[in-house]
């Protein structure tokens, strides 16, 4: 049984574009939200989005697209992406430079990627109103591979030649989590060396706004205060997207090429709410087995964590079922144990939101600070009892748990630790 | 008295949608496009596939569509396309040339030159030439005179026009313990050989027709060559990519040029190489001899 590290990063996100990009506006509380230009109109009630900078891919035709350096994608490539897929590419090329991988440590037969996204909507609804209107021989012959559910892996696996294992993870939020905890059981049971893990979404108008018929978005125009979980104000998430790329690697791989991990992933639980295909177990049953699956996975005790990333999206509903499963899996120690939502500064990121916010408890492990949850300015009795961190402290944590739960009542726990 | 008012199809959409499909090619290839769809031109065909092409070739590839001999250029050998780039050129091309290219036509379009001809037919509503035939090793052994240790063709393509094959110098070749010593090279005289061995081929698959006659294999002999430039040193491991087209055919003599080439490298160029050849009568099979009837042997009491 091999332990398992997280040796590189990659980041293509509303609050940044790197990890320096992205440290700094954790600390900082520098947040990613915009009056989101098309959702001015008059029959869209949702008006704040938090968009990927520097990328513009609103047009039709990829060729068109802006791709800013160092990235440079050949049409060839591009042909069969969506934006999702196209910001995955760009952060797994800066994830692959973090961790100072060369081309044959990529492609090999021990090293493998799991991935997770929703597709494109935005490339599905365009090529399915084509089909119809022109038939079927009128459409690009690679837009489906642009448009369903799996493109970022078939995408990536193609294009960086993976050798190893590699599918697509398909449950809602809390998918890239999946892909993580997975990918973490392949080098822990010695199937692999290697593995990547792509959390990515297009985070554009056609991806959030399906959401805003169930009223799980905020209808808040203010963008520096839409995203507020834990607040007893919050109405609802604030949508984004992009893509993250973590690289997990072996114990012996790390000695071999002789470089410092950022963390140390040291288990992982996952169980269901059984509850309601949307809405969450009003006392977050399944998130708090998650939770305590994780421990036991990593053989630590609740009162050994010193923080907890929460999913907390800042929905009324379940933002509350997670302080409950906080409260009922920590017991005497949820006051002490910090706690916070990225989302307040990041948004949402729907299949992106696991992989990107253990990026983020990496970041903190190696750098030592605890990410503050930013926008609350009246904190909701329902976190009583729970130390919810209202700024970025500048201590070490040394173990960290990662939440993220998903449609269907899915939810997933990550354990980290300090590396070394 | 009625009038029929003729339709004059309206032309701007037509114009737009052709500008919009082609707004990635040259400004010379959209106006073939519009002069084609305006005017039924036929001519200017060639010059829009020849756009849409390069519209997709790589950029660094490009220059390849400046040099002579262009319809000669294989799609995927030499313009580094794939099938699914060839996919989007077939699906530009039916946008705009309005014609269908099935699977099956698709196949069978290796080179830009094989591009044009269909396209061109196709929008004439002519039926396009019949692919060009293919032999494997065993079909070609089955009717040269020429066998091994001595054969130089892998498989063989033969159309009305021209015919290519491959070979693969293996490095078991016997010569080549000899030539040279140490250090196996193809002699270019046997690289020489391989095109005349081709032209035998294309010979004795329909290159020449005469009603109730055939080319005899045995009459088949090389006659002279011209212009002969060697330009690429070939070893084992190397595949030659033959190509020959005839010239004049005047029997008893057929005149061709070829070229041969490994990958994207020309080793081989041939101004003239001429072959006689001679004609037997096409001899019908007959019918099998009816088997004469034994009368039953009468039993004798």
């Amino acid at each position: 049984m091999s332990r398992v590290f997280i040796t590189g990063l990659g980041f293509i996100t509303s609050i940044g574009n790197d990890s320096v990009a992205v440290e700094s506006s954790l600390r900082e509380f520098r947040h990613g939200f915009v009056s989101y230009e098309p959702f001015q109109k008059a029959n869209i009630p949702v008006k704040v989005l938090a968009p990927v900078r520097d990328f513009s891919t609103t047009s039709v035709d990829p060729e068109d697209w802006t791709i800013p350096a160092p990235y440079v994608v050949k049409r060839e490539v591009l042909r069969s992406m969506g934006p999702n897929a196209l910001y995955a590419m760009c952060a797994m090329q800066q994830a692959v430079a973090d961790a100072r991988l060369q081309p044959e440590d990529v492609s090999n037969d021990d090293t493998g990627l799991y991935a997770a996204s929703a597709g494109s909507p935005a490339i599905m609804a365009r090529y399915l109103n084509r089909l119809h209107e022109q038939g079927p021989m009128r459409c690009h012959p690679l837009s489906v591979v642009a448009c369903i559910a799996g493109s970022v892996q078939f995408n990536l696996v193609a294009g960086f030649k993976i050798k190893g294992a590699s599918t697509g993870f398909s449950s809602a939020c809390a998918s890239s989590a999946h892909a993580l905890g997975f990918a973490h059981d392949e080098i822990k049971l010695g199937r692999q060396k290697r593995m990547f893990v792509v959390g990515a979404e297009d985070g554009d108008a056609d991806t959030i706004l399906p959401f805003a018929s169930m009223r799980a978005l905020s209808l808040n125009p203010d963008p520096a205060t839409a995203s507020r979980p834990f607040d007893k104000n919050r109405d609802g998430f604030v949508g984004t997207g992009g893509g993250t790329v973590l690289v997990l690697e072996s114990e012996e791989e790390v000695l071999r090429r002789g470089v410092t991990p950022y963390a140390e992933v040291l288990g992982w639980g996952q169980a269901s709410d059984g509850h309601n295909v949307a809405i969450s177990h009003p006392e977050g049953l399944g998130l708090a087995n998650a939770m305590r699956r994780a421990l036991a996975a990593a053989g630590l005790a609740p009162g050994q964590i010193d923080y907890v990333n929460a999913h907390a999206t800042s929905t009324p509903i379940g933002d509350a079922s997670e302080c409950h499963a906080l409260r009922a899996v920590f017991g005497d120690y949820a006051a002490r144990v910090a706690v916070s939502s990225t989302k307040a500064l990041t948004g949402h990121g729907l299949s992106l939101a696991g992989a990107m916010e253990t990026g983020f408890c990496a970041l903190a492990l190696r750098h030592g600070f605890m990410p503050g949850s930013a926008h609350i300015t009246e904190l909701d009795p329902a976190c009583a009892g729970l130390n919810i961190l209202r700024a970025t402290e500048s201590v070490a944590p040394g173990l960290v748990l990662n939440n993220s739960s998903g449609f269907g009542g899915a939810n997933v726990c990550v354990a980290l630790g300090r590396a070394g | 008295m009625s009038s029929t008012a003729s339709s004059v199809p309206d032309f701007d959409a037509v114009e737009a949608q052709v500008k919009e499909a082609l707004r990635r090619c040259s400004p010379s290839t959209i106006e073939a496009a519009l002069q084609y769809r305006r005017a039924n031109d036929f001519s200017r065909l060639p010059l829009v596939i020849f756009g849409i092409v390069e519209r997709y070739v790589d950029p660094a590839l490009r220059p390849q569509l400046a040099a002579a001999g262009v319809d000669d250029l294989r799609v995927v050998e030499d313009l580094g396309l794939d099938s699914l780039t060839i996919m989007e050129i077939v699906m530009l091309v039916e946008e705009v040339a309005l014609v269908t290219i099935s699977n099956n036509d698709l196949r069978e379009l290796r080179t830009l030159g094989d591009i044009k001809v269909f396209v061109d037919c196709r929008a004439r509503g002519v039926e396009p030439p019949k692919p060009p035939k293919r032999f494997d090793s065993e079909a070609i052994l089955a009717v040269m005179p020429i066998q091994p240790p001595f054969l130089f063709l892998d498989d063989a393509c033969v159309s009305p026009t021209q015919a290519t094959a491959t070979y693969r110098i293996t490095g078991e070749e016997p010569f080549l313990k000899g030539h040279f010593k140490g250090n196996p090279i193809m002699p270019a005289s046997l690289m020489l050989e391989a095109l005349g061995q081709l032209g035998v081929f294309h010979l004795l698959n329909g290159l020449v027709s005469e009603p109730g006659k055939r080319v005899d294999p045995g009459s088949i002999f090389f006659a002279s060559t011209d212009g002969v430039r060697c330009s690429r040193i070939c070893r084992p491991g190397d595949v030659l990519a033959l190509t020959l087209k005839p010239k004049r055919i005047k029997a008893p003599l057929v005149t061709f040029e070829g070229y041969i080439r490994v990958e994207k490298e020309k080793a081989v160029s041939v101004e003239e190489i001429t072959l006689t050849f001679g004609l037997v009568d096409d001899v019908v099979p007959s019918e099998p001899e009816a088997l004469p009837i034994k009368s039953p042997p009468t039993s004798a009491t």
